[in-house]
């Protein structure tokens, strides 16, 4: 379980200044961003001891490696203290080298196999732990090393003893990435036994967020689309993540965390999305949506909201793109949904813009053919405080533009209503944006505001339209020039 | 409570808006919008048509979302009070071709563009400060109506606004405006004709292909291209001009940054320079190819073309 109260520091050690934490966490935060860019953003997560702290993990590499050996050699006599062998054997493989060595000691894995399944349910406990330090290991040979334990580790799965089914859980979620033990895992059944489990463990929440990993782990996999999301959504897990996105206030966020990205992972990879919104997806995301907008509306922020906010933006929007218009109304229903969107996109901007772009852009495919929609923003007055957000650069500008061409677009009585609400005014600043794409925008919502009514028009050229649309004409771009010339000839002057 | 307006929005249960059956109803559609009362409107290059976005996993869009997503999970999750992201804010850019300013805020484009870009002369390419100094200036170059009535009466009028005088030659012209006025005597807003000389081209025309050509400079002001900085930089220019406070052009000597002509246009400059300074030397040429148009001198020279405009 995740305690998101505490900020944990794994790349800083006791005694790091602030400062030297921020540049370390800035330096991993770098490193994630070129292994996004390379298409391997992966990560493992660790479950600690409930009795330890991460400050005590301290990275002694030779005692490790030391360590490692010798304990496997009390290991292979076997004795009555063999659990607390154990125990030390998984304090030893924390260390990565020490990881190393364990693997290339002759039967080594052979050894930790027959304890995970043996008759001793204490020594269960601790082999299951130390594979998990070793699923944690960045080496590909040590994690096609722990492939004998596989089948036992899923079979597991059906089991009852909460703590054992989460190390099992995490232990399998490390090891997916790697793609010789996905496919064996695959072939194993992991997608099975992933909904059995978490169909029978529904209301055991520390097992849901265990499970809601180990899934985000295989659908993050980059050829996830041709075999495991089929595979995934022919089961009965689309269904049960879905239950689960409430978060439950005692426990926390983390389980809705996990399933939100998982039904993201399922949203953004394919177009077709029957499936999901048979089942309520849309209807669910948005609504949670909904909820979770009035709470950052109030100003109840909750450490972590946007860990849940993001995913479930992506599935609403993603879903959105694939509904059809005759669906809209039943898949959404409740046009609250913009006013939260509003409303993170006012609450983020400032503090998490990347959330406010993505706002942005779900406002944009729920406005882009749904005309009640469109009016919604209108009626409800939300329409200023979009306009606020056109100075912002980095996407959420151009975005944000788009939604009020979307709505543009609509009827000329829309644009009558924009124009009243300052949109001319904001556009004569934003055709002189360096950006070009904002300046093409602007261009069409112009063109939409003027031809709308002879009184936008006749507004327009009172804020001085007509001589920043001569200076338009001779813009670099032959594309602007063309429209400002057509806007001029055709309807200003004519 | 940050957002009060939207919270009483969000807990008010099922707001009454027009439902989205509406949509069911109408269907997906756009009212005409083209025809707006003039018939075969063709070559409407405005196609905007709103669009649902599709994003997948590896979209940019996503990136900033994914990494805090990671940094949570290996445990470097950072809170809101921690970090903060830098917010940026959209630049402005003066977008006139040939001409590649950039601006943080909208009052230092708006600035340069006045300066340099509002009022220019279609024929010779030349940056006035105020129209009407574009309007005397095209008069006195460029109408060959006004070369003949000059020969017959006093045409060349007192530059300060208000005086209303008028000469028979810009020589006269000058003497005032040195004499009463106080003027100096190389103001650079009273060249004569004569003075013109070479004006080097620096940048050519970019985007030949894509332009209208314009066959005679007076008839269309379809698309032309504007040479902003094509105009050399003449020593001349560097000698001190005072500036006196003059009512709104103060600002601009400290913009500087073109190579067009730029002075304070004081009503009344006190100059201790004695006019007998060297004969202006010859800056500008009529290399300007006759089909190139520009600027919204173009309109002014063009009386009765668009009566509409002020």
């Amino acid at each position: 379980m995740w305690r998101l109260n505490k900020v944990r520091h794994k790349a800083g050690r006791p005694g790091d200044s602030v400062e030297e934490l921020k540049l370390k966490r800035r330096e991993h935060e770098k490193a994630l961003r070129q292994a996004r860019r390379d298409r391997q953003l992966v990560s493992k997560r660790l479950l600690l001891n409930d009795d330890e702290d991460q400050s005590e993990v301290t990275m002694d590499t030779n005692s490790g490696e030391q360590d490692v050996v010798a304990v496997l050699q009390k290991l292979h006599h076997s004795g009555p203290e063999r659990d607390t062998h154990l125990k030390a054997l998984s304090k030893a493989l924390r260390d990565p080298s020490a990881q190393l060595t364990f693997i290339k000691q002759e039967n080594s894995m052979h050894l930790l196999v027959g304890l995970l399944t043996g008759s001793d349910a204490t020594c269960r406990l601790q082999a299951v732990r130390c594979l998990h330090e070793l699923s944690h290991s960045p080496h590909t040979s040590v994690a096609s090393a722990c492939l004998p334990a596989s089948p036992y580790l899923l079979t597991y799965l059906s089991g009852q003893s909460t703590k054992f089914t989460e190390l099992c859980l995490y232990t399998l979620g490390n090891l997916c990435p790697d793609s010789v033990v996905k496919e064996k895992l695959l072939a194993q059944g992991i997608v099975p036994a992933l909904a059995s489990c978490l169909e029978n463990q529904r209301h055991n929440l520390a097992v849901v967020e265990a499970v809601g990993f180990t899934l985000s782990q295989l659908l993050q996999a980059n050829n996830a689309a041709e075999k495991i999301i089929p595979m995934v959504l022919a089961s009965s897990l689309p269904s049960h993540l879905l239950s689960v996105l409430t978060p439950d206030p005692k426990f926390g966020l983390g389980p809705a965390i996990e399933c939100a990205w998982c039904i993201h992972y399922l949203t953004c990879s394919m177009k077709d999305h029957r499936v999901l919104l048979a089942q309520g997806a849309l209807l669910q995301c948005s609504s949670l949506l909904v909820s979770l907008g009035g709470a950052v509306a109030e100003g109840n922020k909750e450490e972590g909201m946007e860990l849940l906010i993001c995913p479930l933006l992506r599935c609403v929007g993603n879903l959105l793109s694939s509904c059809p218009l005759t669906d809209l109304s039943a898949q959404m229903g409740d046009v609250r949904i913009v006013v939260a969107l509003c409303a993170l996109l006012q609450a983020f901007l400032h503090t998490q813009p990347a959330l406010a772009r993505e706002s942005a852009w779900v406002l944009n495919n729920l406005t882009a053919h749904s005309r009640a929609l469109c009016s919604a923003l209108l009626t409800l007055n939300l329409v200023p405080g979009l306009i606020q957000l056109l100075p912002f650069s980095q996407g959420i500008n151009t975005m944000i533009l788009r939604v009020l061409a979307n709505i543009a677009h609509n009827k000329k009585d829309f644009c009558v209503q924009l124009a009243h609400r300052g949109l001319l005014s904001a556009l004569c600043a934003t055709l002189k944006m360096a950006d070009q794409e904002m300046v093409t925008l602007s261009m069409d919502v112009l063109f939409m505001l003027v031809v709308s009514s002879p009184q936008v028009a006749e507004e327009f050229v009172k804020q001085g339209g007509l001589s920043l649309l001569e200076a338009t004409q001779y813009n670099s771009e032959g594309e602007i020039r063309q429209r400002a010339t057509h806007l001029l000839e055709h309807h200003l002057l004519s | 409570m940050l957002q009060p307006d939207l919270v009483r929005l969000l807990t008010e249960g099922h707001v009454l808006v027009k439902s989205c059956d509406e949509d069911c109803l109408t269907g997906n559609t756009q009212e005409p919008r083209q025809s707006e009362g003039e018939e075969g409107e063709e070559g409407n290059p405005f196609n905007f048509t709103p669009q649902l976005i599709h994003l997948n996993k590896d979209h940019q869009l996503f990136e900033d979302g994914d990494i805090h997503r990671h940094m949570y999970l290996q445990d470097l999750y950072i809170s809101e009070a921690e970090d903060k992201p830098t917010l940026s804010v959209s630049e402005f850019a003066c977008h006139i071709s040939g001409c590649s300013a950039i601006f943080s805020t909208l009052e230092e484009y708006e600035h340069h563009y006045n300066s340099l870009h509002r009022h220019v002369c279609c024929s010779c390419r030349r940056s006035l400060p105020s129209a009407r100094l574009l309007d005397i200036h095209i008069q006195e170059w460029h109408d060959s109506l006004f070369t003949i009535l000059s020969q017959r009466q006093d045409m060349y009028q007192c530059l300060v606004e208000g005086c209303g005088q008028k000469f028979s030659t810009s020589k006269h012209r000058k003497g005032h405006l040195i004499k009463i006025h106080k003027y100096p005597p190389d103001f650079r807003f009273d060249k004569t004709k004569k003075d013109k000389g070479n004006r080097q081209t620096k940048k050519q025309p970019q985007k030949d292909t894509t332009m209208d050509v314009v066959d005679d400079v007076c008839e269309s002001e379809g698309v032309c291209e504007v040479m902003c900085d094509g105009l050399s930089h003449q020593p001349e220019q560097e000698e001190s001009m005072e500036t006196h406070g003059s009512e709104e052009e103060a600002a601009r000597m400290a913009k500087s940054a073109s190579t067009e002509e730029h002075a304070d246009l004081n009503a009344a400059a006190p100059s201790t320079e004695s006019s007998s300074s060297d004969p202006l030397e010859p800056r500008y040429s009529y290399r300007v190819p006759t089909n190139v148009c520009f600027g919204r001198g173009s309109v002014r020279g063009f009386r009765g073309r668009r009566g509409r405009r002020k």
